[in-house]
């Protein structure tokens, strides 16, 4: 068994491959902690997969950690040593913080799990997103990797070549502190949401902005693609992320594009500074879209590659996917289900596995959309007084529930579940998601809003079949496996009834999953056609700001919490009496 | 805006985030248990804890308003804050760390010294009726917390006398006050020992600065042959 690791600089998991080179367990630390991005050190991931697989340490061959520890300390620190002395207080809780870092991973290990520290191997960041994208194509040879994320151990974006692999060549790689990824992480602070996680929100609010806007411009020439050169550059000056523990922009950033937004006002179109807001947010969305689609270029022209596999925190930008899939040469773009950070223990472990390997393995094997293994009937017993103070059990039959689920959400209802074994994250595929009628405006605003307490600026995604998104949007089909895992955004067919589909944004687009027939929400979804319901809203089953749920337990807190009435579990369909 | 004018924020703010650690804290309680009912007695304080932390988000938001967005930024809440500020133990969970019977007095002591927290910002809040009686329903809910905690802990520990209960109460108000004498001290020596951290750091600079990260270049390298033991 080969496990692999993430943490400290970034949020923590734990993935498990077996000696057949098959991803069998994977948990992010958040999921288990309920701490949004938790980036300690993953022991209970760790632990979690030990007791599942009732694994001794002996069982475990190698473990992989996703990024070399002291490339990763040092590389910010010398970019903030050439800043002094404004950077003197980065330095200075950088280095009182040294045992917070990577650097403690092998302390780490030794404290908790004695004796596998001794197997502990490491790779570098970029590799571990190149590894952990592969198993999710068809293709594993002669494809262009190219990783953008905020900062890995030395770079924030590169370019390598995959011939197979063994054979995986760094062609090209943009330095820290020039990164797409933290210079949309400080738009996004500017905004008012919190950095590494409010970035999806611009997203969706850049959809309202106007690109000639003049805000827009100015964000526009903060940062752009040196054609001469083959080389992103960045007006430094408006930036403190690389030399400030705190801050992202400076003053020169406010006297640029105004005060930055208050994070406790309201963000919604009536308001009098949205339309400023918006147009900053589509100034960064339009710019790393454009700067992509050169990364991409230039990537070809190298490689002559025309299949992509596309990672890193930035390769969560769906909206930029469908835009770089419009470039003539692509063929294929490949993002896994968990492109960010949390993803690359995946990547780890696979390097693990291959680094153990006599003989040459020419593939791996494509992960499960569900590796994270729990079943709601391991906390059946433990909850049996919550489910029977505060809820009732309306089906225990598997088909039976399927069957009430399908008339309620025919009733406008909204269902959560928590079913067997969840997604990789971030984007709950249908076994930890909320579900209602795609169709119905009410519920999806209900969903989005009232259930999720989301920003009612941010569009729900909409799940359906192969036949039917043919229906109703322009699928591109170099982006039919993003569609999978909700990785890209899609137009809606020009006078399509879908333009007014209440999961359809601002601008006419959606963030489609296209499931597939062994999925429990294809089920639902063939019963519910047979009353013209062929659309359903997914969203991850947690509030707003809070992980994913992961277990029993918090899929029943969340009934408690919000006015959620019924969840679907593996023990059967329970509705809510609070 | 005066200083003094975001000590109301920053209680606001550390309040709201005692209580997420609560709701945490109790949550994990609650997966670990081994007796259903204890399970879902957990389950509920940590319901309550939830809806404290919403209650205090809401007059946090409320407050943060009234400020310039550059003070208002400083103000929001990062669930990794938790650990950081030391709601949540980088450790673990105190359930993960303790004894039940530990646990259980842990929760009867410091529920009664949060009652006690929340009356000093009930003075601050009382103008605001709608304020106030939230403020009101959640010491009430502290306290009973604290009575089912103290019934739970004097029913399965009958061997354990009520004294005793006194004796861990006594002990954990004494740790934590000796917590918030640490915190403010730390903040002052923080302040007093900054020129010497700068001074350090920027040591550090220069021997950083004579490091070639160059070596740390990879372009026309096969990724997958360097040493997967090398950490550079």
């Amino acid at each position: 068994m080969y496990l692999g690791l993430t943490g400290y600089n970034h949020e923590s998991s734990a993935a498990l491959v077996d000696k057949e080179g098959k991803l069998i367990n994977y948990y992010r630390e958040e999921v288990l902690s309920r701490i949004k991005g938790d980036k300690s050190f993953p022991k209970r991931s760790i632990k979690k997969i030990l007791e599942f697989h009732n694994l001794t340490k002996s069982d475990i061959k190698s473990i992989a950690f996703y990024e070399r520890p002291l490339t990763a300390f040092l590389t910010p620190l010398q970019v903030a040593a050439f800043n002094i002395p404004q950077s003197l207080p980065l330095i200075s809780h950088q280095c009182r913080n040294f045992d917070k870092s990577s650097i403690s991973c092998f302390l780490d290990l030794s404290k908790e799990f004695s004796g596998l520290e001794e197997k502990l191997i490491y790779l570098d960041h970029h590799l571990s997103h190149t590894l952990t994208a592969l198993p999710y194509s068809q293709i594993q040879e002669n494809l262009c990797s190219i990783v953008v994320d905020g900062f890995g151990d030395r770079s924030s974006t590169s370019i390598c070549k995959v011939n197979d692999v063994y054979n995986i060549n760094e062609l090209w790689s943009c330095e820290y502190p020039v990164s797409l990824g933290l210079f949309y992480s400080a738009i996004t602070d500017f905004l008012g949401f919190q950095v590494n996680e409010g970035e999806y929100k611009v997203m969706g609010l850049a959809a309202f902005g106007k690109k000639d806007s003049a805000v827009a411009k100015k964000v526009s020439d903060l940062i752009y693609w040196d054609h001469k050169n083959k080389k992103i550059i960045s007006d430094m000056s408006y930036f403190k992320y690389h030399i400030s523990p705190t801050d992202s922009f400076n003053n020169k950033l406010i006297n640029l594009l105004g005060d930055p937004r208050n994070p406790f006002l309201s963000l919604l179109p009536e308001d009098d500074n949205f339309q400023h807001f918006a147009d900053i947010a589509k100034g960064a969305q339009d710019k790393i879209s454009e700067i992509l689609c050169e990364i991409f270029k230039y990537a070809y022209s190298i490689t002559r590659c025309k299949n992509f596999l596309f990672s890193g925190g930035v390769a969560s930008n769906s909206a930029a996917i469908s835009k770089i899939a419009e470039l003539p040469f692509v063929d294929q773009i490949i993002v896994p289900p968990s492109p960010g950070d949390a993803g690359c223990s995946i990547g780890a472990s696979y390097y693990a596995y291959l680094k153990n390997q006599k003989n040459l393995i020419s593939n791996l094997p494509t992960p499960s959309i569900y590796p994270s293994r729990f079943n709601s009937n391991d906390q059946k017993l433990i909850s049996k007084q919550i489910i029977a103070s505060n809820f009732k059990l309306i089906s225990s039959n598997s088909n039976d529930a399927i069957a009430k689920i399908v008339s309620l959400i025919k009733n406008g209802e909204i269902i959560g579940t928590v079913l067997n074994n969840a997604e990789t994250g971030p984007r709950a595929l249908g076994n930890r998601s909320l579900i209602c009628d795609g169709l119905n405006k009410k519920a999806v605003k209900t969903l989005n809003t009232v259930i999720k307490n989301r920003s009612p600026f941010r569009p729900t995604a909409p799940c359906m079949k192969l036949s039917t998104a043919k229906k109703y949007y322009e699928l591109r089909p170099e982006l039919l496996g993003c569609y999978k895992y909700m990785n890209a955004t899609c137009k809606c067919i020009d006078g399509s009834i879908s333009n007014n589909f209440p999961t359809t944004h601002v601008d006419g687009t959606v963030r489609l999953q296209i499931i597939e027939n062994d999925q429990i929400l294809y089920k639902i979804l063939t019963y519910l056609e047979k009353d013209n319901i062929d659309i359903l809203a997914n969203s991850s089953l947690n509030i707003s700001g809070d992980p994913t749920s992961f277990d029993l337990i918090d899929g029943l807190m969340i009934c408690s919490l919000r006015p959620l009435k019924y969840i679907f579990t593996d023990f059967g369909l329970l509705e809510s009496l609070f | 805006m005066k200083k003094d004018n975001y000590r109301f924020l920053d209680v606001i703010q550390e309040t709201a985030c005692a209580e997420f650690g609560s709701a945490l804290e109790m949550l994990a309680a609650c997966k670990s248990s081994n007796k259903e009912s204890l399970a879902y007695g957990y389950f509920e304080h940590s319901k309550d804890e939830y809806f404290h932390t919403s209650t205090f988000l809401s007059l946090l938001s409320k407050a943060g308003r009234k400020y310039p967005a550059v003070i208002a930024r400083k103000f929001r809440i990062n669930a990794n804050s938790l650990i950081t500020k030391g709601y949540v133990s980088s450790e673990g969970y105190l359930i993960e760390k303790m004894p039940l019977k530990d646990f259980i007095a842990y929760v009867y002591t410091n529920e009664l010294l949060a009652k006690q927290s929340f009356e000093k910002i009930f003075e601050l809040v009382k103008k605001d009726e709608k304020d106030a009686n939230q403020i009101l329903k959640i010491m009430k809910d502290e306290l009973r917390h604290h009575g089912m905690a103290e019934k739970y802990f004097l029913k399965y520990y009958p061997r354990l006398q009520p004294w005793q209960l006194k004796m861990y109460r006594i002990r954990e108000t004494i740790k934590n006050k000796g917590r918030k004498f640490y915190d403010k001290n730390l903040k002052f020596l923080d302040q007093v020992l900054k020129p010497l951290y700068f001074f350090m750091a920027y040591l550090a600079s220069r021997i950083i600065l004579l490091i070639d990260i160059n070596g740390f270049k990879r372009e026309g390298i096969n990724l997958m042959e360097i040493k997967p033991k090398s950490i550079i």
